[in-house]
C-alpha cells in the first residue's frame, strides 16, 4: 500500500490564476499602449550628448516643390567646396501647423538635424529658450554676419538676448490679385484706402467674383485678415502694444476690428465656410480664377503663379491700405538654427553662412532675402521685384502667430472662429481676447 | 496494487529525462522562453508608459532638459480647462454615434448578402473597401466632398433644388463633428460587415427550418436565432469599435484639426496639442493617463465577460 504513489493534488489555483491574470495583463497592455502612445521622447531629455563628429550634415526644411530641387543643388554645390555630404529632408505645406511638431520629435528622438529652418517669434522661440538650438553669437562674428543681413531680421531671431537663428528671409504680406477679375469687376487698379477696397470687394461680389479667398482650417491664414484690420482700427502704435499685452483688448478700437472681421464674412467677401477650409486648397484659387485675390507673401509667385505656368503679368500686388501713418503691412523673418547636439556645429555654421551669401540667395530665387545684394530678380520673379521696391522698404508688424506663443495664437483663432460664426459678439471678443493675452502677459 | 504502481511507473521512467530537463530550468522554464517578448514589451510599453506618467507629475515643457516635480498640479486643471469638456462630450458623442451606427448598417449588410444576391464578392469587396484605405487619402476625399463651394455634397444639393441645406460643413460648430463622423462610420461599416457575415454562415440552417415549423415569422426568427448566433461576433466587434473609439485622432486631426477653433477636440487631440504644440508635455501626460484609465474602466466589464465566457 505504501508503494502506491501519491498524487499531486490539483492545482486550484491555475485557473482563477489565468483568468486575472488574463484580466491583468490585459489592463496593463492597454495602459501600456495607451500611455506610452504619449510621450515616447521622456528618455531623451536627459540625452544632452553631442554628436561625434562627420562630415555629413542633415538640414530639414519646408521647402516647397517648386524651390526644394534649387536648394538641393545649392547643398550640393556647398558640399563640392566643404568637403561634406549633405542630406536634405523637407516637410512642406503645413505651413507652421505641423512643421514644428515634426522638428520637436526629432530633436527628442536624439536623431535631430544639424540644421533646420525655422520660422522667427514666438514659433522658433521655444526651440532656442529648450537650449536645442545653438547660440550663434560666436558664428556672427567669425563670419561678420551682423554687417551682412538686416538688423530688424536678426532681431527676430533673437530670443532673450541669445542669437539663436541667422534670418536669410523678410516677408511682407500683402493682397496678390488677378487682373482680369478685377477688371471684370471694373476696377481699374488697386485700392489705396479701406473704403476703397471694400467698394472694390462690392463690385466683385456683385459680377459673381467671391474677392479674397483665405481658409481657416489652422487659423493662421484668416488670422491675416483680422491682423490687417486691427492695424487699420488701432493703428501702428497701439497695434504693437496690444501684440505684447502693454495695452488692453478690451477698447473699441479691438472691437470695430472684429465687427469688420463680421462683416466681410456677412457680405460674401470671403469663400463660404471660409472656416473650414484648407489654405493651401484656398488661396491658390486667385490664379485659378475663383476669388480676386488672397492675403500672402511673395513666395506665391513661385508656389501659386508660376507653378501654373501662368504668366505673371496678369497678377499684381498691393499693400493692403490701413489709413494710417506710416503704412504698415504684416512681416515675418524665416532663417535657419543649429542644432545645439550636432557634432558638426562649425561645419553647420559653414553651411549657413553658404546660404546667405547674394549668389545662393539668388539661385535659391529667394523673394524677399534679408542680404544686402540678393534682391529679387526682376526678370524670373518680376512681382517679388516690384513687390520689394514698392513696399520692402516699409515697416512691417510682426504677424499675429508669431507674436502669440502657439496656445495663445490657438486661442486667439478660436475667438475669430466665434465671431465668424455669430457665436460671440465684437465686444465678447474683444473681453476675451483680453483674459487670453493678459493671462500670457503675466504668465 | 504493485502491479499498478509499476506499470503506472512506466511511463514516467521514459518522462524521466524531460523532467531532469525541466528541473533545471525550475520554474523559470515559462519565463524564459517568454522573455523575448516581456523584453520588448517592457522597453516599448511599460517603459515608456511609467515614464509618462511620471512626466505627468512635472511642469516639463516637452523640450528643455529640465523639469520641476509639480505633484498632481496638472490633474488638478484638468476640470476648469474648457477644451477638456469640450473633448469630453466630443469623446462620448463619437463613441456611441460610431459604435452603433456602424454595427447596425455592417450587421444589415451581412444579412443582405447571407441572402441570394447577385455579385455578393463584388458588393463584399465594395462595402469593406474603404476599410483598407489610408486614413489621410479618406481625409482628403471627404474633405473635397465636404468644400462649401465646389464640393459634390454641396453642388448635388444645389442641383436638386435644396440649396437651403448647402453647409459649410466643415466650417461651422454645429455641423463639423458630424461632418466628421459620416467619413468614420463609411470606413467601419465594412469590418464588423465581414465578422458577422463569417458568423451567420455558422448558423446551423436546421434552426431556422425548425423555427419556420414552429410558425415564427422572419423578425422572430432573426432576434430568436441569429442574434443570440451571432453572440461571439457581438463580443469582438463590440470591443474592437470600443478600441477604435478611443483612438480617435487622425480623422479629426486630418480633416478639421480640432476646429473651428475647438469644437472638434477629442481628448487625444487635445493631448496631442498640449505635448507637442504648446509645450505643456506634463499637462497633455496628464490627459493621455486619464484616457487610459477612462479606457480601462470601460474594458474591464468586456474582459470579465469574455473570461467568464472562455471558462
Amino acid at each position: 500500500m505504501t508503494t502506491e504513489p501519491t498524487t499531486p493534488p490539483p492545482r486550484t489555483t491555475g485557473s482563477s490564476f489565468t483568468r486575472r491574470g488574463f484580466l491583468g495583463l490585459t489592463s496593463a497592455a492597454v495602459a501600456g499602449v495607451g500611455l506610452s502612445a504619449c510621450t515616447g521622447g521622456g528618455a531623451s531629455t536627459g540625452s544632452g550628448a553631442t554628436a561625434a563628429a562627420t562630415n555629413n550634415l542633415r538640414v530639414f526644411t519646408y521647402e516647397g516643390d517648386e524651390t526644394i530641387d534649387l536648394f538641393k543643388a545649392q547643398m550640393k554645390a556647398f558640399d563640392q567646396q566643404a568637403g561634406t555630404t549633405t542630406t536634405v529632408e523637407s516637410l512642406p505645406g503645413s505651413g507652421a501647423a505641423v512643421y514644428p511638431d515634426k522638428l520637436r520629435t526629432q530633436l527628442l528622438g536624439g536623431k535631430g538635424p544639424d540644421v533646420w529652418r525655422i520660422w522667427g517669434g514666438q514659433i522658433g522661440a521655444p526651440f532656442a529658450k529648450a537650449k536645442q538650438a545653438l547660440d550663434l553669437s560666436p558664428y556672427y562674428s567669425k563670419f561678420g554676419w551682423d554687417s551682412k543681413i538686416n538688423t530688424a531680421a536678426i532681431s527676430g531671431m533673437t530670443f532673450d538676448g541669445v542669437k539663436s537663428g541667422v534670418p536669410f528671409v523678410s516677408l511682407g504680406i500683402g493682397a496678390w490679385y488677378n487682373k482680369s477679375l478685377l477688371a471684370k469687376a471694373g476696377v481699374s487698379g488697386p485700392p489705396t484706402t479701406y473704403a476703397e477696397l471694400e467698394a472694390m470687394n462690392d463690385k466683385l461680389v456683385a459680377v459673381g467674383v467671391t474677392p479674397c479667398g483665405l481658409g481657416g482650417k489652422y487659423g493662421w491664414d484668416i488670422m491675416r485678415l483680422f491682423e490687417y484690420l486691427l492695424e487699420h482700427t488701432a493703428g501702428p502704435e497701439l497695434h504693437d502694444k496690444l501684440l505684447t499685452g502693454a495695452e488692453s483688448w478690451d477698447r473699441p478700437e479691438v472691437v470695430e476690428a472684429f465687427a469688420l472681421f463680421k462683416k466681410w464674412q456677412d457680405k460674401k467677401w470671403l469663400p463660404q465656410g471660409a472656416l473650414g477650409l484648407d489654405p493651401a486648397d484656398i488661396e491658390p484659387a486667385y490664379v485659378q480664377g475663383k476669388t480676386a485675390y488672397t492675403i500672402t507673401g511673395p513666395w506665391t509667385e513661385a508656389a501659386s503663379i508660376l507653378s501654373a505656368k501662368k504668366n505673371p503679368a496678369g497678377f499684381g500686388s498691393f499693400e493692403l491700405p490701413t489709413d494710417q501713418s506710416p503704412a504698415r503691412h504684416s512681416g515675418f523673418v524665416e532663417g535657419y538654427m543649429i542644432n545645439a547636439k550636432s557634432g558638426n556645429a562649425d561645419k553647420a555654421a559653414e553651411l549657413i553662412d553658404f546660404i546667405v551669401k547674394p549668389a545662393t540667395q539668388k539661385a535659391l530665387q529667394v523673394s524677399a532675402s534679408t542680404v544686402k545684394g540678393a534682391e529679387p530678380d526682376a526678370k524670373s520673379l518680376p512681382l517679388s521685384y516690384e513687390w520689394s521696391q514698392k513696399y520692402g522698404s516699409n515697416p512691417f508688424y510682426t504677424i499675429q502667430d508669431q507674436a502669440f506663443p502657439k496656445k495663445q495664437a490657438d486661442q486667439y483663432f478660436s475667438v475669430q472662429s466665434d465671431i465668424l460664426q455669430g457665436s460671440v459678439t465684437p465686444d465678447a471678443a474683444a473681453k476675451k481676447m483680453q483674459e487670453i493675452v493678459s493671462a500670457w502677459a503675466k504668465g | 496494487m504493485a502491479t499498478v504502481a509499476i506499470a503506472r511507473s512506466k511511463p514516467g521512467a521514459t518522462r524521466r529525462p524531460a523532467k531532469k530537463g525541466a528541473k533545471r530550468g525550475g520554474k523559470w522554464s515559462p519565463w524564459l522562453f517568454a522573455l523575448p517578448a516581456l523584453v520588448v514589451y517592457v522597453a516599448f510599453l511599460v517603459y515608456p508608459a511609467v515614464s509618462s506618467l511620471w512626466f505627468s507629475l512635472t511642469d516639463w515643457d516637452g523640450l528643455s532638459a529640465t523639469y520641476n516635480f509639480v505633484g498632481l498640479d496638472n490633474y488638478a486643471k484638468l476640470p476648469s480647462d474648457p477644451v477638456v469638456a469640450t473633448a469630453v462630450r466630443n469623446n462620448l458623442i463619437w463613441t456611441i454615434v460610431t459604435i452603433i451606427v456602424p454595427t447596425v448598417i455592417g450587421l444589415a449588410l451581412a444579412i443582405a448578402l447571407n441572402g441570394k444576391v447577385h455579385g455578393k464578392p463584388i458588393l463584399r469587396m465594395v462595402f469593406y473597401t474603404p476599410a483598407v484605405l489610408p486614413l489621410v487619402s479618406i481625409a482628403s476625399i471627404w474633405g473635397w466632398l465636404y468644400n462649401p463651394q465646389y464640393g459634390a455634397i454641396n453642388s448635388f444639393l444645389r442641383l436638386i433644388g435644396l440649396d437651403g441645406l448647402a453647409q459649410p460643413w466643415l466650417g461651422q460648430d454645429s455641423t463639423a463633428l458630424w461632418a466628421v463622423m459620416v467619413p468614420a462610420i463609411w470606413l467601419r461599416t465594412g469590418f464588423p460587415m465581414l465578422l458577422y457575415l463569417a458568423a451567420l454562415q455558422g448558423i446551423p440552417n436546421e434552426l431556422y427550418e425548425a423555427a419556420t415549423v414552429d410558425g415564427a415569422s422572419r423578425w422572430q426568427q432573426f432576434w430568436h436565432v441569429t442574434m443570440p448566433g451571432l453572440r461571439p461576433a457581438h463580443y469582438i466587434v463590440l470591443a474592437l469599435s470600443l478600441i477604435d473609439s478611443f483612438k480617435v485622432f487622425d480623422m479629426i486631426y486630418a480633416m478639421t484639426y480640432g476646429g473651428p477653433g475647438t469644437a472638434t477636440q477629442v481628448m487625444g487631440t487635445w493631448m496631442y496639442a498640449n505635448v507637442f504644440q504648446y509645450y505643456q508635455a506634463g499637462y497633455g501626460t496628464a490627459i493621455a493617463v486619464v484616457i487610459t484609465l477612462v479606457a480601462i474602466a470601460v474594458g474591464i466589464p468586456y474582459v470579465r465577460s469574455q473570461t467568464r465566457e472562455a471558462s
